[in-house]
Formats: structure tokens, sequence, C-alpha cells
């Protein structure tokens, strides 16, 4: 429907208008300044992001110290002038050429947030049966070295919108890394919450980190940490594994979260009985670190072909190993950083062939899927394939 | 092995994409770099623990009307051969309006269609469907009027008779903001309220904002209809990313560009960070227009005048965005309505004052995406999305590396608390994931300056019927074409989609030219 009348002003004085800002626009145009402004890296919100999450931290080791027989801590700082800011929980991932591997592990922070202002952080590496990594980091990497590192990442932190107040952290091994930082936040007031820490190990020297933690709670009504021996009884400390029975023992009589941080033997165990406290799923968080692969399904040898920027190399990869470790072992770069099919940096696609993967480990997008893309970090070969990384 | 190319598309954003897609489509070598590890720039999602979180496209215009007419969108899509590989769901409901400015007590839900809408106003304002008939009328002739526009060349006496006459309407009020039309047709408040209520989408102030331009969204959304992609926009961006492939092309991730290079004032390819040189005999630039005149290019290559346009521009909004993954179906929790707008005030003026900070900014626009597609989530689960948009450029400027966390959780926590007054639900027990991202988020992630999601502001004259008619006009670098948000129709999915598009044909009808006098 036309209108006629439309109640306006007059048309022409209305057209004369319109028309009258384009050449308005050519004049703002005219009188604007003729020098370039400056880069998006000018602006405060682009320093503050730029700072949090660098391309790449080359760390270098400024002191390494024994914890336990089987535990070292690695003093870093990095040669960007800065450690990037991070939440306690989080961690860095480091890539080391050993051999003709290029291979990428994620370590969460030991040190505190504010350390990290100062330019330091701090790591702790645990011998592990089969390590590879981690027996390459004990056995070579000194004072002096640098490492190739980025940005933290991770969601494993405390979230108050999110959590329970108190928060009931369970660690196992180096599993102890991630509520050093958080005990460290809670003392130094980064953090605010209500930690109690029940650690086990199987014995008393293998706790790590007991000095500074008690400390911590000998100062710190927030923070409580109690030590569960496996295979010692001793005065002062619980014994046998961490279950339902201790959780609650500890736990408030309000809502709580439970925080888990530790071997993959020791989340089996634990995943059963936590289910025994009814606990709403927000409350449970795990962190993966590495463990949530699942398990290989053929042992056989494959052919695999890597399409990299146009380029295509032939390698082989085993169905007992996951892609990303083929990829690793052919030193093949790929961006990774948790390794537990979680952040998503190393996906990329399958071109043909066929792949493994475990539903507790697939936190790929709905349409990745159904393009054929796969997290290789928790991907495991079930035949020849193809995959384009870049 | 031969690295040139006719096109190399830097970014694989959306009008990256739909640029790559074109050319290949018409049988081009070309090349498709993107920085990321992903196609889509802002057109992604993210998993956190059960839930997949839509990024930014909480809806989208120009598939509809209602999946029965194609839009233009979708008739691109369809000749990009990308349709069939996504599935779409249309919303029938426009927006719930909500102040929470006690004395206004505004809860308005309006619907999509003309019809439906104008009968939903005259509810709320008996008497109103004269004002309302009107209104959609010259909206309508107005967005025919622009298209009008879009398709001249040359200017001719003929050319001014249709415009006056075909298009009177859209011509005189073109000139004028939003309240100014609104004066002139003595609409009563409610009216103004109903239809201004999308106006949050650009955090801005009606009686600056151009009326054509805030109606041809308007129209976009409530004549034609909204859809949004049942498995997020992730889903789009993969299938013109798989179809771009399909054609031949080569898309390489995690592959920053360095430098457009330039010789002679005519691009020619270019360098990669890792050093790599590539060349072509074009290149189209998806990186924002900000960053392609203060990083691609060296200074010297850059035409004054050009460096004057980026200069007379000022930065659009800056967004901020709660993704919230809730423990209790939305049922359950009384979330009734897909889009929600809750505002501190229905007028538009003072609010664009109190969307410049966050002690004051109420302004949200809350998305409950199972109300769109149910089965978006596991079962007796919510997934909701809270956003917020700054106006001005200072809002965020007291953040550092060490208060950034509790900065942000901080007005997070008055976004809950806003939504859970304004629509009478309790959701923060149920919170079971989160994320929250602010414009240092937007900054890191869109290299945004100052963490703008809008590219440039639209008003005065920067408005966007006066960049359709001046962006042809002055020195440009030969054989670099733009596409995406900073372009000439402003930020915005559909505006972005199009402007890959356009820099495809605007490629394709050079190199006839240049084949011709060859």
């Amino acid at each position: 429907m036309k209108i006629k009348a439309l109640p306006l002003k007059n048309g022409l004085k209305d057209f004369a208008n319109t028309v009258s800002t384009i050449p308005a626009r050519l004049g703002d145009v005219a009188k604007a300044s003729d020098t370039l402004p400056l880069p998006t890296d000018s602006f405060q919100v682009n320093k503050v992001a730029r700072a949090l999450h660098p391309k790449e931290q080359p760390l270098t080791v400024t002191k390494v110290e024994d914890v336990t027989d089987d535990f070292k801590r690695y003093y870093l700082k990095s040669e960007n002038g800065r450690t990037a800011y991070f939440r306690a929980g989080q961690y860095i991932s480091i890539t080391l050429k050993i051999g003709e591997s290029l291979c990428t592990r994620a370590y969460s922070l030991a040190s505190s947030p504010k350390e990290a202002l100062k330019n330091e952080y701090c790591i702790a590496v645990k011998r592990a049966a089969g390590g590879f990594v981690s027996d390459y980091i004990l056995d070579n990497v000194k004072e002096g070295d640098t490492l190739t590192s980025y940005a933290p990442e991770g969601t494993f932190v405390y979230e108050p919108l999110r959590d329970a107040k108190t928060v009931i952290g369970v660690a196992g091994g180096s599993g102890i890394t991630p509520f050093l930082s958080l005990a460290k936040a809670i003392d130094e007031r980064s953090e605010n919450l209500n930690l109690i820490l029940l650690y086990g190990a199987r014995t008393e020297k293998d706790l790590a980190f007991k000095k500074e933690l008690d400390s911590i709670a000998e100062n710190n009504g927030s923070f409580k940490v109690v030590y569960v021996l496996s295979e010692s009884k001793a005065k002062g400390f619980e014994h046998g594994f961490i279950g339902a029975d201790l959780i609650k023992k500890y736990a408030p009589k309000g809502e709580y979260s439970v925080f888990a941080c530790g071997p993959a033997a020791m989340y089996k165990f634990l995943k059963g009985e936590i289910e025994k406290l009814g606990l709403k799923k927000k409350y449970v968080r795990f962190e993966m670190q590495g463990t949530a692969n699942g398990e290989a399904k053929s042992g056989e040898t494959y052919k695999m072909t890597v399409i990299n920027r146009g380029e295509t190399s032939e390698f082989t990869c085993r169905g007992d190993e996951t892609v990303l470790t083929a990829l690793e072992r052919a030193g093949v770069p790929v961006p990774v950083r948790c390794r537990s099919g979680e952040c998503g940096f190393c996906r990329s696609k399958l071109v043909s062939g066929e792949v493994y993967i475990d539903e507790s480990a697939d936190y790929r997008r709905i349409a990745d899927a159904r393009f054929g893309y796969i997290h290789p970090c928790c991907s495991f070969p079930v035949s020849d394939i193809t995959i384009k990384i870049n | 092995m031969s690295k040139k190319y006719d096109v190399v598309v830097i970014g694989a954003g959306n009008g990256g994409l739909t640029a790559a897609a074109k050319l290949a489509l018409e049988g081009k070598k070309v090349l498709l770099l993107e920085k990321h590890n992903l196609p889509g720039g802002s057109a992604t999602s993210f998993v956190r623990g059960r839930f997949e979180f839509e990024a930014s496209l909480h809806e989208l215009c120009g598939i509809g009307p209602e999946l029965t007419v194609d839009g233009e969108l979708k008739k691109m899509f369809d000749e990009l051969g990308v349709s069939e590989k996504i599935e779409w769901i249309a919303l029938k409901e426009a927006f719930r309006m909500i102040t929470l400015d006690d004395e206004e007590n505004i809860d308005y839900t309006l619907p999509v269609g003309r019809e439906a809408f104008i009968d939903k106003v005259e509810e709320y304002c008996p008497g109103s469907r004269g004002v309302s008939n009107a209104l959609f009328d010259i909206i309508e002739e107005s967005n025919a009027g622009l298209d009008y526009l879009g398709t001249i060349t040359d200017f001719s006496t003929d050319i001014f008779k249709k415009i006056f006459g075909e298009y009177s309407d859209f011509i005189n009020t073109a000139g004028y903001t939003v309240n100014e039309v609104f004066d002139a047709l003595n609409a009563p408040k409610a009216v103004r309220d109903c239809f201004g209520g999308y106006w949050l989408y650009l955090g801005t102030n009606l009686d600056e904002e151009s009326f054509t331009h805030y109606f041809t969204m308007f129209k976009s959304y409530v004549i034609d209809g909204p859809v949004i992609p049942k498995s997020r926009s992730h889903v789009i961006s993969s299938a013109l990313l798989s179809r771009f492939e399909e054609l031949g092309g080569e898309a390489w991730m995690n592959t920053a560009v360095k430098k457009i290079n330039v010789i002679n004032n005519k691009a020619v390819g270019v360098t990669l960070e890792n050093g790599e040189m590539i060349e072509s005999d074009y290149v189209v630039c998806n990186a924002a227009a900000y960053n392609m005149y203060t990083k691609l290019l060296d200074k010297e290559v850059v035409p004054k005048f050009q460096i004057k346009k980026l200069n007379s521009a000022k930065l659009a909004p800056k967004g901020f965005s709660l993704f919230l993954g809730l423990d209790t179906s939305p049922e359950e929790l009384g979330i009734t309505n897909h889009s929600y707008f809750i505002y501190n005030t229905a007028d538009s003026a003072k609010q664009a004052q109190l969307t410049k900070s966050r002690a004051t900014n109420g302004l949200q626009a809350a998305v409950c995406l199972n109300n769109g597609v149910p089965d978006c989530s596991p079962e007796g689960t919510t997934i909701l999305y809270i956003t917020a948009i700054f106006t001005g450029d200072e809002a965020w400027n007291d953040v550092t590396e060490e208060n950034y966390v509790n900065v942000k959780r901080e007005f997070a926590d008055k976004v809950i608390e806003n939504f859970e007054k304004a629509t009478g639900t309790k959701i923060r027990e149920h919170i079971e994931e989160i994320e929250i991202a602010t414009p240092v988020t937007y900054a890191r992630y869109l290299d945004a300056p100052n963490g703008t999601i809008y590219g440039f502001e639209n008003t005065g004259s920067y408005g966007v019927v006066q960049r359709v008619a001046t962006d042809a006009i002055g020195p440009k670098i030969a054989n670099l074409y733009y596409a995406g948000g900073y372009g000439t129709r402003s930020l915005g999915f559909n505006p972005a989609y199009s402007s890959g598009y356009e820099a495809a044909q605007n490629v394709l009808g050079n190199m006839k030219k240049e084949g011709q006098s060859k």
C-alpha cells in the first residue's frame, strides 16, 4: 500500500536533507586526520588481552629443586620479560624436541598468580611409568635451559558464580600442583574460598610440598590439608584411598564442590565414590591432565598421510597410540595444549580413514564431528589415515 | 611447487568464507588463510562440559521468511551450494522486552510477522493500528529503495523520477533519525517502545540513529523473521569451508598473514608470519579494516584518503557475553521466551548514557537457546546467553591483568541479578558451566580495536546510507578488496556474508575487464 500523504515535512526539503548527508560524509572524511591511527595494541583492553594470552612464552629455568625422590620443582622466568598472569588451577604447555620427536605436555602451574607478576612460574614434574617426556625433563632439563611454552590455559579453576564456597580438593601424585597454587592463591588473597585438601600418597616420604602446605594451613583458616597414606599408617595421617567416607568426614554441613586432580587409577576409583555422595553435577570437577584419551582398539601399524599447508608427508601410526602421539613421534609441529580432548587446539581434518574416539573424551563441536574433524589427542587409528593438520 | 594463486583471501571469517567459496565456484585458484585453528571468526562455538555454546550468532535473517520463501542470504547459500549442509529453525517470537525501571513497568512480548506484530501492538496500545501500518509501509519501501539505490551506477533523470515516484517515503525519511520519524507520525509511547525495542541490538540512541538503517534491520527480523542453525553457527562456517574445499580451494588454518604485499599501488600477494611469500593476482582481506590499514599494509602504501576515512569513523559498541549451562530445564526455571531484551529504561537517549559504564549499564539481550532449539542441551538442562552492549570507549579502560577476572565476574554477577529481577526466575544456583566474555575477549580472539563487536559506528555521516552512497569514491589500492564487518553495510552476520560475496564479484568483474584489455 502506498501512502499518498505522508505526515512528514515538505517532501523536497526532506529529500534535500537526505542528499545533503552525502557531501557531509565526504566533508567529514576531508576534515579527518591523515595520520594512521595506532594499531589495536594501543587500547587498554587489547593490551590486557595480549598480556594474558601471549602467543608464546619462552621460559628459562632459573632453579631446579628436588621435592621428593621422583619429583622436581622447576622455577621458570619468561624471556618476554613477564610471565602471563593466570588463575590458580591453570596449566602451561611445554614443547620439547626429544630426538626426532616434537612433544607437547601440559603442566599445572604450582606457583601463585601473584608470583607470575614478578616473572616467575613454577611447575613440578614427577617420574611416571612410561613417562617419555617427564623422564626426559627430569634427566636433562637444567638451570639456564629455555623451553618453548605458551599462554596459561584451562578451566580447572575456582569460579564463585558456579562452585560452592567450600571446595574439597582431592589430589594424588603430581595432581597436587594445581592445589598448591590454589592454596597459595588463598593465602595471598587472589582467591576467596575455603579449600579442604585431601592429599593421597603411598607413604609419608612421597608427600610433596608438605612443609609449604602445612605452613599455609597454619596461617590461614580458609585452607586445611589432610594427608591420606595408602601404604603406611602413621599418627596424624588418614589411611587408605580417598573415597566417599573420607570426603564426608571432612565436608561441611552445607553444599560443597569436589575438585579432583590425579592419575587415571585414582579417577577410576574416585568417580564411583563421588557418585555415592549424590552431588549435583555442577559441584564435581576433574582436571583431565591428559588422562582422558580412552583405550586403544588395536595394536596394528597403519599408514599415516599428513597434509600440512599443501605439503604431503607419509608416516606410520599405531592402533594402540593416539594420532597425536604418532604426529609427535614423526616430529610434525601440531598446535597442542591440553592433550585431553577438551581444548580443541589440535583439531584437524580426518580426510580419509577411520579412528576410534572414546565417548568420554569426545569434546568435539557437533559440526566438527559431522564434517570429519577430530581431536588427534584422543583419537586412535583403526585403519590407514590421511589427516590435514593445517 | 607453484605458490601463485589467482586470489589469496586473508581470514576465514564470514566474509572471507563467502568470498573464497564464490571465487572457487567460478573456477579461480584460491588460497584461504586463517590464523585461528578453525573457520568462522565470530560464527563459532565452544564446548564446556556437556554444553556446546554458540559464540555470537543468536538470530540470523535473510534465510526466511519462515523458511518458505528464500531470503537473499538463502539464495546466496543456495548458489554457493551450502544450503543442504545446514539445518535451520525458524523463530516465531521477535522478542520480549522488559524494563528494570519500576515506574515504567514495561513487559511486551512481540511476535514475528507484520500483521501479528501490529495486532500485538494494538493490544498494548489500543488505536495504534493506523500508525503501525504507516510505519510498516515506510519500512518496506525504504528497504526496496535502498536495494534500488545499490543497483544504480549512473545518475539520470529517469532514476530521479523513479526515486521520487516509487520511493518517495524512503527518500523523505532517509535523512532523519528514528525519533524524528516517530515524532512526524505522532506515534504514541507504547508504539515507539515496541518498534524501538530492537535498538539494543545496536546499543544506540534513537535520537541519533538513522531511521532507514534501524528499520532495515527491523524489517529483516520482524517482517521476514529470524532463523537459527540447529547445531550452532559453527555448522555454517564448516559448511562454507567444506564446500570451498570441494570446489578445489585450498585452506590453511593456523596460518597468520604478516603483510599484504603492494607494488606500484597494486596488491601482489602476502607474506606469512613465518616469512613465506605467496604471490597472487588479487587479495581479499577479511581481517578487520582497522587492522588491514594499521598492521597488514606498510604505512607508505595506504592512500591518504583511506586513512582519513578510517579516522572519520568511530568504533561501534563493545560486547560483553555470559554463557551459562544450567542444570535444570527452562520449564522448571520459568524461562519461557527465546529472546529477552532487558533495559534500564525504554528511553533510548537515557539508556545510551547508562551503557557507557559498568556501574550504570543494565541493558541486556538474553537468549534461551532451548526455546528455539529444544534439544540443544541434554535433557533437564538449559543454555542461556546474556549479552550486554557498551557504548563509548571508556567502559573497560580500568581493567588490568590482575583485576580482570574479578572485574568481569562482578559485572556478570550484576547481569545475572538483573535477569532474575526482570524475569522473576532463579538461575544462580543452577549454573553448571559459565564463561564470561568481555571486550578483552573480543580483543583477544578478533583483534578487535577496543574490543568492539560491531566494527564502525553507524551514526551521523557514517550511516549506512551515506556509506553505500560514497564508499566507491576515492583512491584505493588496486586488486585489494575488503570483505567483512567493517565494510559498507556495517557489521552483523548478513552484511559480513554479503560483503564477501560482493568482494568476490568485484574481483571477478575486474578479472574480466583485465582479460578483455589484454
